[in-house]
Protein backbone atom coordinates (compact mmCIF):
# COMPACT_ATOMS: atom_id res chain seq x y z
CA UNK A 1 0.00 0.00 0.00
CA UNK A 2 1.14 3.55 0.16
CA UNK A 3 4.25 4.35 2.17
CA UNK A 4 3.15 6.82 5.00
CA UNK A 5 5.92 10.29 4.57
CA UNK A 6 5.41 13.09 7.17
CA UNK A 7 6.19 16.39 5.09
CA UNK A 8 8.21 18.59 7.98
CA UNK A 9 6.32 21.98 9.20
CA UNK A 10 9.19 24.33 7.53
CA UNK A 11 9.04 22.39 4.45
CA UNK A 12 5.11 22.79 4.26
CA UNK A 13 5.14 26.53 4.99
CA UNK A 14 7.42 27.29 2.56
CA UNK A 15 5.53 25.30 0.02
CA UNK A 16 2.79 26.97 0.87
CA UNK A 17 4.52 29.94 0.36
CA UNK A 18 5.44 29.25 -2.60
CA UNK A 19 1.69 28.32 -3.87
CA UNK A 20 0.22 31.72 -2.91
CA UNK A 21 3.09 33.80 -4.01
CA UNK A 22 2.77 31.68 -7.84
CA UNK A 23 -0.96 32.33 -8.09
CA UNK A 24 -0.73 36.34 -7.07
CA UNK A 25 2.34 36.40 -9.69
CA UNK A 26 -0.02 34.69 -12.46
CA UNK A 27 -2.55 37.12 -11.97
CA UNK A 28 -0.44 40.11 -11.85
CA UNK A 29 1.27 38.82 -15.15
CA UNK A 30 -1.40 38.50 -16.83
CA UNK A 31 -2.70 42.06 -16.01
CA UNK A 32 0.18 43.54 -17.10
CA UNK A 33 0.95 41.28 -20.03
CA UNK A 34 -2.82 43.00 -21.20
CA UNK A 35 -1.52 46.49 -21.20
CA UNK A 36 1.08 45.62 -24.56
CA UNK A 37 -0.24 46.47 -27.72
CA UNK A 38 -0.81 43.51 -30.05
CA UNK A 39 1.51 45.22 -32.76
CA UNK A 40 4.40 45.72 -30.25
CA UNK A 41 7.71 44.21 -31.43
CA UNK A 42 9.68 42.11 -28.18
CA UNK A 43 11.58 44.74 -28.17
CA UNK A 44 9.24 47.19 -27.93
CA UNK A 45 7.84 44.63 -25.34
CA UNK A 46 10.61 44.66 -23.24
CA UNK A 47 10.68 48.67 -23.65
CA UNK A 48 6.87 48.31 -22.09
CA UNK A 49 7.56 45.36 -19.55
CA UNK A 50 10.43 48.01 -18.20
CA UNK A 51 8.86 51.05 -17.57
CA UNK A 52 5.17 49.44 -16.14
CA UNK A 53 4.89 49.49 -12.95
CA UNK A 54 3.09 46.47 -12.67
CA UNK A 55 5.93 44.13 -14.31
CA UNK A 56 8.10 46.02 -11.47
CA UNK A 57 5.30 44.71 -8.86
CA UNK A 58 6.11 41.14 -10.46
CA UNK A 59 9.29 41.17 -10.56
CA UNK A 60 9.36 41.91 -7.11
CA UNK A 61 7.21 39.46 -6.08
CA UNK A 62 9.35 36.72 -8.47
CA UNK A 63 12.31 37.48 -5.91
CA UNK A 64 10.48 36.43 -2.77
CA UNK A 65 9.35 33.43 -4.92
CA UNK A 66 13.04 32.75 -5.70
CA UNK A 67 14.49 33.14 -2.42
CA UNK A 68 11.32 30.90 -0.68
CA UNK A 69 12.06 28.23 -3.11
CA UNK A 70 15.84 27.98 -2.88
CA UNK A 71 14.93 27.36 1.01
CA UNK A 72 12.51 24.72 -0.31
CA UNK A 73 15.03 23.06 -2.34
CA UNK A 74 17.41 23.32 0.42
CA UNK A 75 14.67 20.62 2.08
CA UNK A 76 13.62 18.27 -0.34
CA UNK A 77 14.40 17.01 -3.86
CA UNK A 78 12.91 19.28 -7.09
CA UNK A 79 10.86 15.90 -8.26
CA UNK A 80 8.88 16.20 -5.22
CA UNK A 81 8.83 20.04 -4.28
CA UNK A 82 8.48 21.15 -8.13
CA UNK A 83 5.28 19.25 -8.67
CA UNK A 84 3.68 20.12 -5.66
CA UNK A 85 3.45 23.75 -6.71
CA UNK A 86 0.91 22.46 -8.97
CA UNK A 87 -1.35 22.93 -6.51
CA UNK A 88 -1.01 26.91 -7.76
CA UNK A 89 -2.62 25.73 -10.95
CA UNK A 90 -5.91 24.93 -8.90
CA UNK A 91 -5.44 28.36 -7.13
CA UNK A 92 -4.88 30.18 -10.43
CA UNK A 93 -7.90 28.62 -11.71
CA UNK A 94 -10.35 29.66 -8.82
CA UNK A 95 -8.79 33.53 -8.70
CA UNK A 96 -9.07 34.11 -12.37
CA UNK A 97 -12.57 32.86 -12.27
CA UNK A 98 -13.05 34.74 -8.81
CA UNK A 99 -11.09 38.64 -10.33
CA UNK A 100 -10.72 38.14 -13.73
CA UNK A 101 -14.19 36.44 -14.39
CA UNK A 102 -13.20 33.77 -16.74
CA UNK A 103 -15.55 31.19 -16.60
CA UNK A 104 -15.02 27.41 -14.95
CA UNK A 105 -16.61 24.33 -16.38
CA UNK A 106 -17.15 20.78 -14.74
CA UNK A 107 -14.38 19.45 -16.97
CA UNK A 108 -12.45 22.21 -15.27
CA UNK A 109 -13.29 21.02 -11.70
CA UNK A 110 -12.67 17.29 -12.64
CA UNK A 111 -8.92 18.13 -13.36
CA UNK A 112 -8.82 19.97 -10.50
CA UNK A 113 -9.53 16.87 -8.35
CA UNK A 114 -6.57 15.11 -10.56
CA UNK A 115 -4.18 17.52 -9.54
CA UNK A 116 -4.76 17.29 -6.24
CA UNK A 117 -4.97 13.23 -6.46
CA UNK A 118 -1.49 13.67 -8.01
CA UNK A 119 -0.29 16.00 -4.99
CA UNK A 120 -1.33 13.00 -2.74
CA UNK A 121 0.14 10.44 -5.05
CA UNK A 122 3.77 12.67 -4.34
CA UNK A 123 3.26 13.63 -0.70
CA UNK A 124 2.82 9.86 -0.19
CA UNK A 125 6.49 8.87 -1.58
CA UNK A 126 8.56 10.66 0.58
CA UNK A 127 10.22 13.97 -0.04
CA UNK A 128 14.03 13.57 0.05
CA UNK A 129 16.44 11.02 -1.80
CA UNK A 130 16.62 7.70 0.78
CA UNK A 131 20.42 7.94 0.20
CA UNK A 132 22.19 10.89 -0.21
CA UNK A 133 26.11 10.95 -1.38
CA UNK A 134 27.66 14.67 -0.54
CA UNK A 135 29.67 16.09 -3.15
CA UNK A 136 33.64 15.66 -3.04
CA UNK A 137 34.28 19.16 -2.25
CA UNK A 138 32.17 18.71 0.40
CA UNK A 139 33.29 15.79 2.01
CA UNK A 140 36.79 17.42 1.54
CA UNK A 141 35.81 20.64 3.27
CA UNK A 142 34.63 18.19 6.01
CA UNK A 143 37.76 16.57 6.43
CA UNK A 144 39.64 19.61 7.03
CA UNK A 145 37.92 21.07 9.28
CA UNK A 146 37.75 17.94 11.06
CA UNK A 147 41.86 18.17 11.18
CA UNK B 1 -0.42 29.28 -37.93
CA UNK B 2 -2.89 30.50 -35.64
CA UNK B 3 -2.29 32.75 -32.64
CA UNK B 4 -3.56 29.88 -30.22
CA UNK B 5 -1.18 27.61 -31.72
CA UNK B 6 1.44 29.82 -31.30
CA UNK B 7 0.80 30.53 -27.95
CA UNK B 8 0.19 26.94 -27.01
CA UNK B 9 4.09 26.69 -28.76
CA UNK B 10 5.14 28.76 -26.41
CA UNK B 11 4.06 28.00 -23.56
CA UNK B 12 5.76 24.47 -24.07
CA UNK B 13 8.98 26.11 -25.23
CA UNK B 14 9.15 28.20 -21.55
CA UNK B 15 8.14 25.01 -19.91
CA UNK B 16 11.58 22.96 -21.61
CA UNK B 17 13.23 26.23 -20.35
CA UNK B 18 12.23 26.47 -17.23
CA UNK B 19 13.20 23.00 -16.52
CA UNK B 20 16.46 23.57 -16.69
CA UNK B 21 16.35 27.03 -14.60
CA UNK B 22 14.89 24.64 -12.10
CA UNK B 23 18.18 22.19 -12.35
CA UNK B 24 20.54 25.07 -11.81
CA UNK B 25 18.35 26.19 -8.51
CA UNK B 26 18.54 22.64 -7.23
CA UNK B 27 22.61 22.43 -8.04
CA UNK B 28 22.84 25.77 -5.75
CA UNK B 29 21.71 23.88 -2.50
CA UNK B 30 23.77 21.06 -3.55
CA UNK B 31 27.10 22.62 -3.82
CA UNK B 32 27.70 25.43 -1.76
CA UNK B 33 31.19 26.25 -3.35
CA UNK B 34 29.49 27.40 -6.43
CA UNK B 35 26.35 28.51 -5.06
CA UNK B 36 26.03 31.92 -6.80
CA UNK B 37 26.96 30.74 -10.19
CA UNK B 38 24.23 28.37 -9.75
CA UNK B 39 22.01 30.94 -9.14
CA UNK B 40 23.24 33.64 -11.73
CA UNK B 41 22.34 30.79 -14.22
CA UNK B 42 19.27 29.86 -12.72
CA UNK B 43 18.25 33.53 -12.84
CA UNK B 44 19.49 34.23 -16.27
CA UNK B 45 17.11 30.91 -17.62
CA UNK B 46 14.14 31.96 -15.92
CA UNK B 47 14.54 35.67 -17.30
CA UNK B 48 14.44 33.89 -20.82
CA UNK B 49 11.60 31.65 -19.93
CA UNK B 50 9.84 35.16 -18.59
CA UNK B 51 9.99 36.72 -21.85
CA UNK B 52 8.38 33.70 -23.93
CA UNK B 53 6.11 33.59 -21.33
CA UNK B 54 4.71 36.90 -21.38
CA UNK B 55 4.12 36.59 -25.44
CA UNK B 56 2.33 33.42 -24.68
CA UNK B 57 -0.08 35.26 -22.37
CA UNK B 58 -0.86 37.74 -24.83
CA UNK B 59 -2.53 34.96 -26.61
CA UNK B 60 -4.05 32.71 -24.38
CA UNK B 61 -6.05 33.15 -20.95
CA UNK B 62 -4.36 32.85 -18.04
CA UNK B 63 -5.86 29.44 -17.36
CA UNK B 64 -5.50 28.02 -20.78
CA UNK B 65 -1.44 29.05 -20.66
CA UNK B 66 -1.02 28.39 -17.05
CA UNK B 67 -2.13 24.96 -17.07
CA UNK B 68 -0.70 24.08 -20.32
CA UNK B 69 2.94 25.10 -18.57
CA UNK B 70 2.32 22.10 -16.27
CA UNK B 71 4.67 20.14 -19.08
CA UNK B 72 7.28 21.49 -16.94
CA UNK B 73 6.68 18.94 -14.23
CA UNK B 74 7.47 16.28 -16.61
CA UNK B 75 10.43 17.79 -17.82
CA UNK B 76 11.88 18.90 -14.58
CA UNK B 77 11.28 14.87 -13.18
CA UNK B 78 13.00 13.72 -16.18
CA UNK B 79 16.02 16.39 -15.51
CA UNK B 80 15.93 16.09 -12.14
CA UNK B 81 16.48 11.86 -12.70
CA UNK B 82 19.04 12.30 -15.67
CA UNK B 83 21.33 15.17 -14.12
CA UNK B 84 20.58 15.09 -10.55
CA UNK B 85 20.45 11.50 -10.22
CA UNK B 86 17.38 12.04 -8.03
CA UNK B 87 15.62 8.38 -7.56
CA UNK B 88 12.33 9.15 -9.32
CA UNK B 89 9.71 6.33 -7.52
CA UNK B 90 6.46 5.01 -9.15
CA UNK B 91 4.32 6.89 -7.07
CA UNK B 92 6.35 10.10 -8.32
CA UNK B 93 5.30 9.20 -12.01
CA UNK B 94 2.05 8.36 -11.14
CA UNK B 95 1.27 11.71 -9.42
CA UNK B 96 2.58 13.75 -12.26
CA UNK B 97 0.83 12.01 -14.37
CA UNK B 98 -2.33 12.47 -12.58
CA UNK B 99 -0.99 16.35 -12.08
CA UNK B 100 -0.44 16.55 -16.19
CA UNK B 101 -4.14 14.52 -17.01
CA UNK B 102 -5.83 17.14 -14.50
CA UNK B 103 -4.22 19.84 -15.85
CA UNK B 104 -4.85 18.56 -19.48
CA UNK B 105 -8.54 18.57 -18.67
CA UNK B 106 -8.67 22.24 -17.38
CA UNK B 107 -6.92 23.18 -20.71
CA UNK B 108 -9.60 21.17 -23.00
CA UNK B 109 -12.33 23.09 -21.30
CA UNK B 110 -10.38 26.77 -21.36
Amino acid sequence: MWPQARVPHRLTIGLAIAIVLDTVVQLSWKSAAAGISDAATPWATLETVLKQPMFLVVGALLLCQLANWLQVLGDADLSFAQPLTSLSRVTVCLASAIFLNEKLSLMQFGGILFVCAGVWCITRAGRESPVREAPAHEIQMREAVVR
Amino acid sequence: MTPTAIGILLVMLAAAIEGFGQIFLKKSTLEQVRRPVWIAAGIAVFIVQAVVYTEALRLLTVSTAFALGTLSFVSVVLLSKWLLREPVTFNRWVGVGLIVIGSSLIVASA
